[in-house]
């Protein structure tokens, strides 16, 4: 599913960021992604949804080699990743329903084969109305939900979430990683990294640690 | 091919609503609405100022492409008025009995093969044909206007005109025959000029046109960046981002294209009375309608013009097309 080999990353002439970063990641595994933070989490994320290029090493994402890609491959590779940023990069001109569908309407798919799904969704999630606000209107933690709703519409074989339950409350996040659970029984393989100790202790996954650019799974 | 499926796809029934002011427009039928909102907005890219430029643009095109036609028809019909008839002159000079000289050379000419009707000018239609240069004048009469002959001839079975020139200097003295071909070889001459100035103005303003775009283009995708990197994370490739800017193009070009053709209509049909209300004297009105015709467009000469709408639309749509891949791939 995923590999890292000897994986290092520094911006121009600047320290490594991360160093010799080697682990596996079988299909339909579960893992969180920890460290303190500027351990470099999010650019380990960034590595895999490959908007950054690794300075040494190699990244195979779903059996692909990413620095063999062209732009091309990496779209299609993307369409069978879901990512949740910390940031939420929701699009403010449409409404939540039509960021949740953005995914679905770039595979190019009919909005009536979906138009269910996505309000279904939506309402599991908790913003059954909320469906036609704009995400200017919404909280962060609606927001965070939506950004989530987005990720994972499109059954993705791989889900990437940047701390995916930093602004919803408790009974909300246990929503959540319910929702991350129920999809990697379903056969996604679920990434999330977060520094949220309470949440990771609700599952027996592997955590990989990341401390000084180095990586350790536990 | 993409470009057709996106002429395809345009949402066509949603150009009303664009075409129409914002509060008109939102008491269209549904089916003129847009289901979904476009994922990147309009108010992003056509700006009011664009879309005049190119509105501009399309007017003087269509303006050089009416022109070029209009020129381009009376030339037309010019040369086949004039390559049906050819001109035998009489100079009078030294010449006793010029009106038996006339009678003579026309029964000359009646004799010839190929030729189906000789017309003898007499000296007041001679002297008629001088009135715009040289106005009304006795003094006219006094001067030794040459005497012509206006000979038509049958364009299915012409004569030898080398033979009736040959055959009317042996024959007749001071007599010549002018077969139009020096003013042919003029006309051609003009129209193609007219033809290749048309053809350079219609470049430059393609020319202008594209700068437009690439740079609207542009300052679109630095605006709307955060959307084309969202649209990137979703699995969007380079065909799907650059149809969705060029759809609005498309859409620009359809509705300013429209525009600037419609001025163009307006001014083609105001032309004559225009020309009219500059006062332009007996002589220059003569000489225009002799260039341009009447100056009202034909039906075909319309059709120039949405012609102008499509290739606008379809600069616009190519144009930011490729500009867009082309950006993408410096993102990349």
């Amino acid at each position: 599913m995923i590999r890292f080999d000897n994986v290092g990353l520094r911006y121009g002439s600047g320290p490594e960021i991360l160093r010799d970063v080697t682990f596996h990641v079988l299909p339909g595994s579960f893992h969180f992604l920890t460290g303190p933070s500027g351990a470099g989490k999010t650019t380990l994320l960034r590595l895999l949804f490959m908007s950054l290029r690794p300075s040494r090493g190699l990244i195979f994402v779903l059996g692909e080699n990413v620095s063999d890609l062209s732009a091309g491959g990496r779209s299609e590779l993307r369409r069978r990743i879901g990512i949740v940023f910390q940031d939420f990069r929701l699009l403010d001109h449409l409404t939540t329903w039509e960021n949740v569908a953005l995914p679905l309407r770039v595979m190019g798919k009919k909005e009536s084969d979906y138009r269910e799904d996505v309000t279904d969704l939506l309402r599991w999630v908790g913003l059954g109305e909320r469906i036609n606000a704009y995400p200017e209107t919404l909280s962060g933690g609606e927001k965070q939900r939506a950004a989530i709703a987005r990720a994972v519409i499109g059954r993705p074989e791989l889900l990437l979430a940047d701390e995916p339950t930093g602004n919803v409350d408790p009974v909300i996040g246990n929503r959540l990683l319910r929702l991350f659970v129920e999809l990697n029984r379903l056969g996604t393989s679920i990434i999330i990294a977060t520094h949220d100790y309470a949440l990771m202790d609700q599952l027996n996954a592997p955590r990989l640690m990341l401390h000084n650019g180095h990586l350790h799974v536990r | 091919m993409t470009f057709f499926s996106d002429i395809r796809h345009y949402p066509w029934t949603n150009l009303l609503t664009g075409l129409l002011p914002v509060g008109l427009a939102a008491r269209l039928p549904a089916r003129f609405q847009s289901k979904q909102s476009p994922i990147v907005p309009l108010a992003s890219i056509a700006g009011n100022a664009l879309t005049v430029v190119i509105a501009i643009m399309s007017f003087l095109a269509c303006l050089t492409a009416g022109a070029v036609y209009m020129i381009n028809q009376s030339a037309q019909a010019w040369v086949n008025d004039i390559s049906s008839e050819i001109t035998v002159e009489l100079d009078p000079v030294n010449e006793a009995d010029i009106e038996k000289k006339m009678t003579l050379v026309s029964l000359f000419l009646a004799k010839q093969k190929g030729i189906t009707e000789v017309k003898p000018l007499t000296a007041e239609d001679s002297a008629k044909l001088l009135e715009p240069w040289l106005g009304q004048s006795s003094a006219l009469q006094a001067l030794p206007i040459p005497r012509l002959i206006a000979v038509e001839i049958d364009r299915s079975n012409p004569p030898d005109i080398d033979l009736i020139k040959t055959a009317l200097s042996q024959n007749f003295e001071g007599v010549t025959l002018d077969d139009h071909r020096r003013w042919q070889a003029e006309i051609r001459t003009l129209t193609r000029s007219a033809a290749l100035g048309g053809i350079a103005v219609l470049g430059l303003v393609a020319a202008a046109t594209i700068a437009v775009i690439v740079s609207a283009t542009r300052s679109a995708m630095a605006s709307n960046r955060e959307i084309i990197e969202v649209l990137h994370f979703v699995g969007a490739n380079e065909r799907f981002i650059s149809s969705e800017f060029e759809r609005h193009f498309l859409g620009l070009g359809v509705r300013a294209g429209l525009m600037g053709a419609v001025a163009a209509a307006i001014a083609f049909l105001l032309l004559p009375l225009a020309t009219h209300m500059l006062g332009a004297s007996t002589v220059t009105a003569a000489e225009t309608q002799r260039l341009i015709g009447s100056g009202e467009l034909d039906l075909p000469g319309y059709f120039l013009c949405v012609l102008v709408v499509i290739v606008v639309a379809c600069l616009c749509m190519i144009t930011s097309r490729l500009c867009v891949i082309r950006v993408l791939k410096s993102y990349a």
